[in-house]
């Protein structure tokens, strides 16, 4: 099921508001929001709500071991078995036949001829999601900055919460406990209109902003080769705006339903394109995965600590593996590689990056994430190396349909991302003129979805 | 309080209204005041029977100057064009499929493509594919249409895509009756009429889920089922229907060699055939339009019917585009037997080769300067 699905709008979303707020106590609340949250996820594939409900529980298991034993033997037992498992999932479902074919690739290179089958496997929505928010949560409980939740509802919601299960933010339990324990006397009128703001504001960026852009990047690079130099950097700075809006509409309506039922969901995207350089980029994109990834990988793996080579090392290994976490291909892994390159880069020549102006700065990085992105998009290192080709090889020509429309919503969407407020910046509190601006905003969004299908949001293939 | 609710729904109505208007003129090129409203304002009818109203536009159903789907063309045809024409129901005409990529447009790229690489480049320059098809069109009325609009285009080729199960109706096809008079334009007026209805009414239907809408229209064809005598309802495949079929597609043989073209006929596929078929539920929403049929008749049918034409193929000499083994599979269907971009991919992939073939075959000599039976040959007695 989609935010931006008339299913969605009028019937689930109504159906699950109303029946949360008439529910008095704080069990009734979970469970209702246990069992919306995989009517929601089931809606896609019943058939995937076991694998959830599976790693909920082993999760919740060894969150209760962790409660109950100081031993430091059985603890790291509760540690270690949640985080296999969930791994293993992850491992199976989604890196299966990428691992399966990479031997195949390797094996053919070595000049043996070895006949690998492809496996018939569907890779579940959300798993890359839910599976972090149940490793956060035993970690966590293993470091003691949380208490284990004995209330199997409890952590159901969390894990299930249908406003972040299939493309997050990764939120973890800490930052939402307070608002899980308080949800049965939460007040609905303190929130609903931030909440409905956050969510129209989500809405437009997904519907007006991601979806016009998609509407001549997704023809131009389904035919990339044909593309002149102009043509692909207007593809792909579309691209680059359509990825970000897209994403960070998904995040911005994901915080704007947790509103809505008293849960404060925090920021994943802080105008990433305003960042001057690579360190700044990731704290404000995908902010919630990139505070994972360093606190649960980086930091382990001895982040600044132990000199300058080993915190290169670190900073690799974090991003060719959250490269990895975006897709089970190479290019990703490239993504990543290039992206923790940017990283040690930018720390050996700081001072005279940081020299530059500001405007420099913010531009450069743009650019520098717009050529990762060509990684990001492409199937392949063939379409990659043609599409970087296309950019830094002039050729003549434009062969992109409406080229005038292209250029006026991709200014738009420039102005908004690198210039203009994000969901964030933005107040939230009601007045009359803010309210004829939501309902003229939301009118607009809701015709959009009327008149086609909705499209799916970019980050629900990770 | 109520005085700025009333102001926020008026406010919602009229942006909603608007972005409508906006998204149509950016997307469709629609005007933002149309008089069209719905898919049926794009057919008009006059003495010679159901047509394409010319340059009649809705959402992104466009027509041209001549009244068929696509860019426009001349009516005199250019030297040194492949003129091809299709010819069918809303499979051809295009229903689902996003713009210029119903399998009319799809063709013309691949004939074009393969055709001027091939031994015929010298012959034409060009290519030029005419979508002359319209939702709902019977065999006896592309016979008509044929004969007093399509002939004048000239074509090299007509392509026929059939839509058997037409022939399960309450009443088997016959040609649209002549109107007295040609219908009017629409209203201007209607171009006032909110073209949000018609965008909430399609989406009001995804609201229910699958097994409601099926009920639904399980209790439909009941009660259509029950109001008719016992015996009404087709259970078995009706044979004189299939042979009006027959009857009615060696017509369209003729009368596409009459007006000089050769005749390519194109084999039937739905989303029932291959390894994964469509549902049951699907087959309930076929059945919703033709409930004389059950639909196991429904597929029988045009499982015969396919037979037929392969007959109709072999006895007339008529080019075959076998689209029924090449076009398979839940990608290619948006719903029992419409496409989807892919699956009218596949189908002009089908048909162009078919078209090529044909016309490397003949030596780059196209329609009537060909041999081929008369049609009193191609009739069966």
């Amino acid at each position: 099921m989609l935010f931006n699905s008339f299913i969605f709008l009028f019937a689930f979303l109504p159906v699950t508001y109303v029946v949360f707020w008439t529910l008095r106590s704080t069990r009734a609340r979970y469970v209702w929001l246990t069992i919306t949250g995989y009517v929601f996820y089931g809606y896609w594939n019943p058939k995937f709500c076991l694998l959830m409900a599976f790693s909920t529980l082993v999760s919740y298991t060894a969150g209760l071991g962790l409660a109950k034993w100081t031993d430091p033997r059985r603890r790291k037992l509760c540690l270690v078995v949640p985080i296999v498992v969930d791994l293993a999932l992850l491992a199976f479902f989604k890196y299966a036949n990428f691992a399966v074919d990479t031997t195949r690739q390797v094996i053919h290179f070595l000049g043996a001829d070895v006949t690998l089958p492809h496996l018939n496997i569907i890779l579940p929505v959300g798993i890359s999601f839910y599976t972090f928010h149940t490793i956060t949560y035993i970690v966590d409980s293993y470091r003691g900055v949380i208490r284990p939740t004995r209330n199997l509802f409890e952590f159901s919601t969390y894990v299930s919460l249908f406003s972040q299960l299939v493309a997050g933010p990764i939120v973890r339990f800490r930052q939402i406990e307070e608002d899980l324990e308080n949800i049965g006397t939460a007040d609905r009128t303190r929130w609903i209109r931030v909440g409905v703001s956050f969510f129209i504001v989500g809405l437009v960026e997904k519907v007006v902003v991601a979806d016009s852009l998609a509407a001549f990047v997704d023809p131009a690079l389904a035919r990339y080769t044909e593309l002149s130099t102009l043509g692909t950097w207007l593809a792909m700075l579309g691209y680059s705006f359509q990825l970000y809006f897209d994403f960070s509409g998904y995040s911005t309506m994901a915080v704007g339903l947790g509103y809505l039922f008293g849960i404060r969901i925090p920021q994943n995207f802080n105008s990433p394109y305003k960042s001057l350089d690579p360190s700044d980029f990731w704290r404000r994109w995908h902010i919630s995965l990139s505070s994972c990834l360093r606190d649960y990988l980086y930091i382990p793996l001895g982040g600044n600590r132990g000199g300058e080579l080993k915190m290169y090392r670190n900073l690799m290994i974090t991003m060719l593996i959250g490269g990895l976490w975006h897709g089970a291909a190479w290019t990703f892994v490239v993504w990543g590689a290039y992206h923790g390159m940017l990283l040690v880069l930018y720390r050996l020549v700081a001072r005279q990056w940081d020299a530059l102006p500001v405007v420099t700065r913010q531009l450069a990085m743009f650019l520098l994430a717009v050529i990762g992105w060509v990684f990001f998009r492409a199937t392949d290192f063939g379409m990659a190396a043609t599409l970087l080709r296309q950019m830094f090889w002039p050729t003549t020509g434009l062969n992109v349909a409406e080229p005038l429309l292209a250029a006026g919503m991709l200014s738009m969407a420039a102005w908004w991302a690198m210039v203009g407020p994000n969901a964030f910046d933005m107040r939230h509190e009601w007045s009359w003129r803010r309210g004829l601006a939501l309902t003229a905003a939301a009118a607009a969004c809701l015709a959009i979805i009327a008149g086609s299908r909705p499209s799916p949001f970019l980050y629900f293939q990770f | 309080m109520l005085g700025r609710a009333v102001v926020l729904a008026v406010l919602f109505a009229l942006v909603f209204e608007l972005t409508c208007r906006v998204e149509d003129l950016i997307r469709y090129g629609t005007p933002m005041f149309s008089p069209y409203t719905s898919q049926s304002d794009l057919i008009m009818r006059d003495a010679n029977g159901a047509r394409g109203r010319p340059n009649a536009r809705f959402q992104k159903w466009v027509l041209n100057a001549v009244g068929t789907r696509g860019p426009e063309i001349a009516r005199q045809k250019p030297a040194g064009t492949l003129r091809v024409v299709t010819a069918g129901a809303s499979e051809t005409f295009g229903l689902y499929e996003s713009t210029d990529r119903e399998y009319p447009r799809q063709l013309e790229d691949s004939v074009r493509a393969s055709l001027i690489r091939g031994a015929c480049r010298e012959t034409f320059h060009n290519v030029e594919v005419v979508n002359a098809a319209l939702p709902g069109m019977s065999l006896p009325t592309v016979v008509l249409d044929l004969q007093h609009r399509i002939a004048t285009l000239a074509p090299d080729y007509v392509v026929y895509y059939p839509t058997p199960p037409q022939y399960l109706d309450e009443e088997a096809p016959g040609s649209t009756p002549a109107a007295r008079a040609t219908s009017p334009e629409p209203q201007a007026t209607r171009a006032l009429y909110p073209r949000s209805a018609a965008r909430l009414r399609s989406q009001a239907k995804t609201l229910l889920p699958e097994f409601i809408q099926t009920a639904l229209r399980r209790r439909e064809v009941d009660r259509v089922v029950k109001d008719r005598p016992d015996g009404w309802r087709f259970t078995r495949v009706p044979e004189e229907r299939l042979e009006m079929f027959d009857r009615d597609l060696r017509r369209v043989v003729g009368a596409i060699r009459a007006t000089g073209a050769a005749p390519v006929l194109a084999t039937n596929t739905n989303a029932f055939l291959g390894s994964q078929p469509a549902s049951a539920d699907m087959l309930y929403a076929w059945e919703r339009f033709y409930p004389r049929a059950t639909g196991e008749v429904i597929l029988a049918f045009d499982a015969s019917a396919r037979a037929v034409i392969r007959d109709v193929a072999r006895d007339s000499v008529t080019a075959l585009a076998d689209i029924e083994p090449a076009v398979r599979g839940p990608s290619a269907f948006a719903d029992f037997s419409h496409f989807t971009d892919s699956g009218a991919g596949a189908v002009a992939g089908v048909m162009a080769r078919t078209i090529v073939a044909e016309a490397e075959r003949t030596g780059c000599v196209t329609g009537s300067r060909q041999p081929v039976p008369t049609t009193a040959q191609v009739l069966r007695p």
